[in-house]
């Protein structure tokens, strides 16, 4: 599969390429938050608070007198780091219950499949905070909870992929001869229903970027003191008539990054995707 | 149509079992009995009012008791009365022993929500149709391009950082709109038709905010739509013996795109409804998504139980009357139906 996508042409795919490289500059950025840093991120100076941005503090301090730019860097940890963790959770649940319902069959399809349409009717945000409220909010919580509400579109890919498969040559001809589930789910159905799953994993971490950001400007995300662009959004509302710069950044910040995984996932799946894919030499 | 109707009712019992379930599940969550301090309640609470809480959601009972009691608070919609000092009930207005009539929170708030819902899919039906077909018919020129633009910033847009910058430029700066609310001060004085205007006022920045993602998100559906309706055959023939394009784009090929947005916007329903926690946090409008955020700051667990379930149930409503009203616009499954 890997392999599969390094060779692929989405490599010559202008828009997974931008969306590709947007995101990997935020990684390395977040990766080497420690190193760019010029301050520590939560380190209060009296004497420099709501400094406009200057050479001394690129993105200006903010209401306790904290640089911005460091801020922003160690914000960017968080956001990467829930996204992926979030959708890392989403898309377990979802290949397995997928695997589960569409290679069984049956009444395991049936209730899956149920769940499935619950999950779906309860309006997630309400979910989110609900199950928040009953616990206490952290990186942690924020993730599991983000992770355990997104995982239906997985599973219904997963499943109608399985369904195709199940019935094709190969799938028939190893199950003939005598191949154990194991061995058909694994080997066969799995790897060939991985591209959708990539796709809609990549738009996932998207969407998971927007809701840790709501959040944590809601204040029941990412607690203070730990930086995360949401909460420095929070900051910037209180003081939005005399420091832009604290509402600016961080909401480009997220513009940007939710932006680059979108278009990574797009353009993934026009590459990936032969149906679309014809459409676009058309 | 009935028999088809009464099918669909009886598929939402299950869902609605579910429902219960996974309501009951977070209730549980929380680590040990949800009035302790660990789950976050206020520690300030008194020993009565969490005794209150222990006897709303009957947690001195068994499980399996707790959960029937559960289920019938639901099918009975009624969720006991908030923890805040005014203890208002949660979904209805009661009466009590004086015969005073206290208003329920949803019941006031739901309509604003509704409001707020109905208002936002005009705007996007409004906008995005055009910019949807404009896209599909220029395809890959300039202003489908530019469309498509839009349609990326428009989804990876924060919705409550546009409000910021909005309500700081229009609100602050400029003082066009007012930032907050649902009605002026004078409101009361003033004429039918100037409250109106008032609302409509009030409201027009947070159902922009709330319709953008939508928005987004319908005018590519449109575009691929189009797209794919305009590559069939049946287009092509429509073309050679020679009908007028317009005909050809507005009655052939348009009708048939639009027909899956009926589902899509069924589908939408949730996402409107929660949505509106941040929107309506922002502006301070008294809807369901401020509701329900108080009510989380304060832990006001059967404020926060009633619109959970409420939420669920309209989304389910919503879902129904998509279903219905594909049924009735497309002749296939109508027919399908009458059977």
């Amino acid at each position: 599969m890997i392999r599969r996508l390094f060779k692929h042409p989405a490599l010559a795919n202008p828009l997974a390429m931008v969306g590709f490289i947007i995101i990997a500059s935020i990684m390395l950025l977040a990766l080497l938050a420690p190193l760019i840093a010029p301050y520590d991120p939560n380190a209060i100076d009296v004497k420099a608070i709501l400094l406009e941005p200057s050479a001394a503090h690129w993105m200006g301090t903010d209401g306790l007198g904290r640089d911005v730019f460091s801020r922003m860097l160690y914000g960017a940890r968080i956001s990467l780091l829930v996204g992926i963790v979030a959708v890392g959770i989403a898309t377990g649940i979802g290949i397995v219950l997928g695997a589960l319902s569409g290679y069984y069959r049956g009444w395991m399809d049936v209730v899956i499949m149920r769940l499935v349409d619950v999950m779906l009717s309860i309006p997630t945000f309400f979910l989110i905070l609900a199950v928040i409220a009953f616990l206490t909010p952290s990186i942690w919580n924020i993730m599991i909870v983000i992770g355990l509400t997104s995982w239906m579109g997985v599973t219904r890919l997963v499943r109608a992929e399985f369904l195709s498969l199940r019935e094709r040559e190969f799938v028939m001809a190893s199950q003939t001869l005598g191949a154990k589930d194991g061995r058909l789910i694994f080997l066969h159905l799995l790897p060939n229903s991985l591209t959708p799953v990539i796709v809609s994993s990549v738009l996932g971490v998207a969407s998971a970027v927007l809701v840790e950001s709501g959040l944590s400007f809601l204040g029941l995300g990412v607690q203070a003191p730990q930086a995360s662009w949401g909460n420095i959004l929070t900051d910037g509302k209180e003081y939005i008539q005399f420091a832009w710069w604290l509402s600016l950044f961080p909401g480009l910040a997220i513009l940007i990054t939710v932006l680059g995984y979108n278009l990574l996932g797009e353009g993934l799946r026009d590459a990936l995707d032969p149906r679309t894919a014809g459409n676009q030499a058309r | 149509m009935i028999k088809y109707l009464l099918k669909r009712l009886f598929w939402m019992v299950p869902l609605l079992v579910g429902i219960s379930l996974v309501s009951f599940l977070i209730m549980h969550l929380a680590p040990g009995d949800i009035t302790t301090t660990e789950a976050g309640f206020n520690p300030k609470a008194s020993e009565e009012s969490r005794q209150k809480l222990r006897e709303i959601y009957n947690l001195d009972k068994p499980i399996t008791v707790q959960y029937g009691l559960w289920l019938k608070r639901m099918a009975t919609l009624d969720f006991g009365t908030s923890f805040a000092s005014h203890q208002r009930p949660v979904f209805w207005e009661k009466t009590d022993q004086q015969g005073n009539v206290s208003k329920g929170l949803i019941q006031e708030a739901l309509p604003i929500t509704l409001l707020i819902n109905v208002l936002s899919l005009t705007v996007i039906i409004a906008v995005a149709l055009p910019l949807g077909i404009v896209s599909a018919l220029t395809q890959n020129r300039p202003p489908d391009r530019a469309i498509t633009l839009f349609v990326f910033i428009g989804f990876a847009i924060p919705g409550f950082w546009l409000a910021l910058v909005l309500m700081y430029w229009t609100g602050v700066v400029n003082s066009w709109l007012p930032i907050s609310g649902l009605h002026s001060l004078q409101y009361d004085q003033m004429h039918w038709l100037g409250k109106i205007a008032d609302t409509l006022k009030h409201l027009a920045l947070p159902v922009f905010i709330s319709s953008l993602s939508g928005l987004a998100g319908i005018a590519l559906f449109v575009r691929n739509g189009m797209l794919d309706v305009l590559h069939q055959d049946y287009i092509t023939t429509a073309r050679a013996k020679g009908l007028p394009e317009n005909s050809v784009v507005y009655r052939h090929a348009l009708r048939n795109a639009l027909l899956p947005l009926i589902t899509i916007f069924g589908l939408s329903i949730p996402g409107l409804i929660g949505g509106s926690v941040i929107a309506e946090s922002i502006f301070a409008i008294p809807g369901m998504g401020k509701l329900f955020y108080d009510a989380v700051l304060m832990r006001d667990f059967p404020v926060i139980m009633g619109i959970l379930t409420i939420g669920s149930a309209l989304t389910l409503l919503g879902n129904l009357l998509a279903d219905l009203a594909y049924a009735w616009a497309d002749p296939r499954v109508r027919r399908g139906v009458l059977k």
